[in-house]
């Protein structure tokens, strides 16, 4: 009887599981002060410069902040793309990493091995030209491929840590009554599962957003790109890249913070 | 032991399963009849709970055969699903869905599996939540629901199957000492309506008062069977004794 009771209260005090992924954007809590007041000194910061500049330096940089909206909407474009293709094949890397069919965990671990040894830069180039061999695909749709390929793994990762976080009485519970694995999983684990994902995806979706900047290297306009383009022209490297730079830290801030907000609702929900 | 077949719900036959170097089930045979009340008692580690959860193959054994109302259960062939939509389980951490209300734990797998209607999953949740106790609750979340209450969930959810066997995994081990009552009421009053019933438990009360047989097990082994009147006032075996006056 000792024993059970002992175990019951282990039960009890198990903290909730969390995923930590180091990679991405520090998105701020309540909790964290000094990380909150960091965040609203470089947020408010980046904007107050931005409107300096532009104000008392119109020639060039209200020229170049008028030159890149059209790169801003394309890394987006990118971004939402290829996070959404990203969860897709996460999902079922997810679920093939903790397959029992052994061909399924095989492929599922191969292909998180392959891609997590593998520099983005370098798969983005790789897939760019290796689907130019096959298909003719636009530049576009290429670099949301390569990038979804890439995220794809280590959503994967962060899908196999949710679903392994749910227990596994869950899943017993599930089954005794008679639903399939595959059941149990859309009805009971995956629900259930998604409260301790949703952190670390927020994370993947800011950190995707900077590496897309990669996807300049291709023939896409993003936000960089358009960067490179103007600078090129006007010989006003300086003045582009401070700006484009400090447009990436507001979009990422800004980003990070709607994350958070988001995080706290799901939080006050949980149930 | 009756030889009539129709009656037998569950036929173990030589049934062994290891974990690693451990037997927890060791030439395990056993017949239990239609609508028999059965209790699994003994010492944590003999084996009853792994000799309930192999009944619904939540283990798989290793060598032998388990036959669940006709149909073999360690053929490979088998749907094991469909067999178990006829065997009710509870589990002594409740495993109620946290992210479900009450009356969705209920529906749930009514829904999924049995394929009926919202509706009428409702109507046959909202009777049983009524007589488990616990209608007032339909609309809440299991987190604010107390052990007890969780589990009477949890009983009223399995029996929402319309299942042929409900297995009860020590049910009231992980509750708080004033709600063992209330659960072990709603079995009892269970145990009256003719379902066959397999409970691994510790309540020597509820042993005595529903049981038709006592099973005491060690070591993976049967040690020692009987009506309860056999077991409480005179065990055979000497580790059976033992046991009785630990826990008793």
């Amino acid at each position: 009887m000792v024993e059970i009771k002992d175990k019951k209260k282990e039960k009890r005090e198990t903290p909730r599981p969390v995923i930590a992924v180091g990679d991405g954007a520090a998105i701020p809590t309540k909790e964290d002060v000094g990380l909150f007041t960091a965040w609203r000194v470089s947020f408010v910061g980046a904007i107050a410069t931005v409107a300096c500049l532009v104000i008392f330096s119109p020639d060039p940089y209200w020229r170049i902040l008028k030159f890149l909206p059209d790169g801003i909407l394309v890394t987006f474009q990118v971004t939402v793309a290829a996070i959404i293709l990203a969860l897709i094949i996460g999902l079922f890397t997810g679920l093939g990493r903790i397959s029992k069919n052994k061909i399924i965990n095989g492929i599922a671990s191969l292909y998180v091995e392959i891609v997590r040894g593998i520099p983005l830069l370098v798969q983005l180039f790789y897939i760019y030209f290796a689907l130019g061999r096959i298909v003719n695909v636009p530049a576009m749709a290429s670099a949301i491929i390569a990038m979804a390929v890439c995220y794809g793994a280590y959503m994967g990762e962060i899908f196999r840590a949710g679903i392994e976080s749910v227990s596994s009485g869950q899943m017993e519970a599930a089954r005794s009554l008679g639903m399939s694995s595959s059941q149990a999983m859309r009805h009971v684990i995956l629900p259930q599962a998604i409260k301790t994902i949703l952190p670390p995806i927020g994370n993947e979706f800011v950190a995707l957003l900077k590496d897309s900047s990669l996807v300049s290297i291709l023939a896409v306009s993003d936000l960089l790109r358009r960067g490179r383009e103007f600078a090129a022209e006007s010989f006003n490297y300086f003045e582009t890249y401070t700006l484009v730079a400090l447009v990436y830290l507001i979009i990422t801030l800004f980003l990070s913070k709607l994350i958070s907000i988001m995080e706290d609702r799901v939080g006050a929900n949980r149930q | 032991m009756p030889t009539d077949n129709n009656s037998v719900m569950v036929e173990m036959r030589e049934v062994y399963k290891y974990f690693g170097q451990l037997k927890a089930l060791d030439n395990v045979s056993l017949d239990i009849h239609d609508g028999e009340k059965l209790v699994l008692i003994g010492p944590s580690g003999s084996g009853k709970s792994t000799l309930l959860r192999s009944i619904n193959q939540l283990e798989q054994i290793d060598h032998g055969r388990i036959v669940v109302d006709g149909i073999d259960i360690s053929d490979p062939d088998t749907n094991i699903n469909k067999v178990r939509e006829e065997i009710g389980m509870v589990f002594q951490s409740f495993n109620v869905f946290p992210h479900k209300t009450v009356l969705d734990n209920v529906n749930l797998a009514q829904i999924v599996v049995r394929k009926r209607s919202k509706k009428e999953a409702s109507k046959i949740s909202r009777e049983l939540l009524n007589k488990v106790g616990i209608i007032e609750k339909v609309n809440e979340y299991p987190d604010k629901l107390s052990g007890g209450q969780q589990q009477r969930v949890a009983i009223a959810r399995a029996l929402a199957m319309k299942p042929k066997i409900m297995l009860f995994d020590e049910p009231t081990s992980a509750l708080d000492p004033e709600m063992i009552g209330e659960v072990l009421d709603v079995m009892i009053k269970l145990a009256k309506e003719g379902i066959t019933m397999i409970v691994v438990t510790h309540e020597m009360g509820f042993a005595r008062e529903v049981a038709d047989r006592v099973i005491f097990m060690d070591y993976g082994a049967i040690i020692e069977e009987g009506t309860p009147e056999h077991f409480f006032k005179n065990p055979t075996q000497e580790r059976t004794k033992l046991f009785l006056n630990q826990i008793l």
